[in-house]
C-alpha cells in the first residue's frame, strides 16, 4: 500500500513537512523506528482523523476520545517492533484504537439497563415508520446535515447496542471478532446488532420522511 | 412467515446467515408484503450509509489543536526503547 494522501489529511494543518519524503509505508516505518520527528508527524497527519473518529463513535466523549488518540499513537510507536506490516498501518492503528477505546468502556462504572441487553427485539423496537427512503447511499454522498443526524442517532443508542453496531457495521468486524473483542457470545452480538439496526433505521426514517 | 417473524430474521437474512429454506420464505414474504419490503430496503440503505461513515474524519475546526497536542505528546513520550534496539530489529520485522 502506498502513501496516498487523501484531501482530508493533506488539508490537516500542523508543522510544515514534506510528506513525500516517505515514498511508501515501509519508508515511513523506517523513519518511525529511527524516531524521526517528520515520520511521527506524517503518521499522525495521515491516521489521526480516522483513529479519533472511531474513538469518538465508541466512547461518545471528546475528552476520552482524545485520550484514546494519544494512547493509540504512543502505543503504536512502542509496538512498532512487533508490527509485521501485513494489514497496513491504517488497520493496525484502527485496531489498537478500538482496543484502547474498549478498555475505556470497561473502566466506566457499569450502569447496564436490563432492556439494553435483552436477547430479543423489544416491542418498541418493531418498525413503525414504513416510508421508503429516497436517499440512496450507493449513489449520493452524505451531506453534513444527514451526517449530524446519523451521529446523533448513534449517540442516542444505549452503549451495549452502539458498541456492537460500531464494530460490526462501521468497522466491518465479523460477528466472531466482535464477540471476542467484547467478551460476548456470538448470538448476543447478532441480537444486539439487529436491535441497533432497527432502532437506527427508525431514527433515520424520521429524518428521511421530512426530506 | 408472518411480518413479526420476518422482522426477527431480518439481520440474519441481510448478513447471509440463513439456510436456503428460510431465505426462500423471506423472499416470498417480501414479494407480497410492501411494509416488510420497505423495512428491508431501508435497513440495507442504513448499512451502506454507515459503512461510508467509517471513513469520516475529525471536523476541520478541531483538527489543528488536536494535531498539535498529539504531536507534542508523541514526541515527549517516555523512552521505552532505544535507537540501537530499533535499528537492530529493523531487518527482521519489516
Ligand atoms: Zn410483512
Amino acid at each position: 500500500m502506498g502513501l496516498h494522501l487523501s484531501h482530508e489529511s493533506r488539508a490537516m494543518p500542523g508543522p510544515t513537512i514534506d510528506l513525500t519524503i516517505y515514498e511508501n509505508e515501509e519508508a515511513l516505518l523506517t523513519g518511525l523506528r529511527r524516531r524521526d520527528p517528520d515520520a511521527c508527524a506524517c503518521l499522525i497527519k495521515r491516521f489521526a482523523p480516522l483513529v479519533y473518529a472511531q474513538a469518538m463513535r465508541l466512547l461518545g466523549d471528546a475528552d476520552e476520545a482524545e485520550g484514546v488518540l494519544q494512547q493509540t499513537f504512543i502505543k503504536a510507536c512502542d509496538k512498532l517492533d512487533t508490527y509485521e506490516g501485513r494489514s497496513g498501518l491504517g488497520s493496525w492503528l484502527y485496531r489498537i484504537a478500538t482496543n484502547e477505546a474498549l478498555m475505556h468502556l470497561r473502566q466506566r462504572s457499569p450502569r447496564v439497563d436490563l432492556d439494553d441487553v435483552a436477547e430479543t427485539i423489544q416491542t418498541d423496537e418493531m418498525p413503525q415508520r414504513l416510508t421508503p427512503w429516497t436517499f440512496d447511499p450507493a449513489t449520493a454522498a452524505l451531506n453534513s446535515e444527514l451526517r449530524t443526524v446519523l451521529e446523533q442517532a448513534l449517540a442516542s443508542l444505549p452503549e451495549t447496542l452502539r458498541v456492537v453496531f460500531v464494530l460490526r457495521d462501521i468497522q466491518g468486524l465479523s460477528a466472531k471478532e466482535t464477540a471476542a473483542a467484547l467478551g460476548l457470545g456470538e448470538s448476543a452480538v447478532k441480537v444486539r446488532l439487529h436491535r441497533a439496526r432497527l432502532r437506527l433505521r427508525e431514527l433515520l426514517s424520521a429524518y428521511m420522511q421530512e426530506h | 412467515m408472518t411480518c413479526e417473524e420476518l422482522i426477527a430474521y431480518l439481520s440474519s437474512y441481510i448478513d447471509h446467515e440463513m439456510d436456503a429454506a428460510l431465505v426462500a420464505e423471506v423472499q416470498e414474504h417480501i414479494a407480497h408484503c410492501r411494509n416488510c419490503r420497505v423495512v428491508l430496503d431501508t435497513t440495507q440503505r442504513l448499512i451502506v450509509l454507515v459503512h461510508d461513515e467509517g471513513q469520516r474524519t475529525i471536523p476541520a475546526g478541531q483538527r489543528r489543536a488536536l494535531f498539535e497536542r498529539l504531536h507534542r505528546a508523541f514526541l515527549n513520550r517516555p523512552q521505552t526503547w532505544d535507537d540501537s534496539n530499533a535499528q537492530a530489529s529493523e531487518g527482521n520485522t519489516v
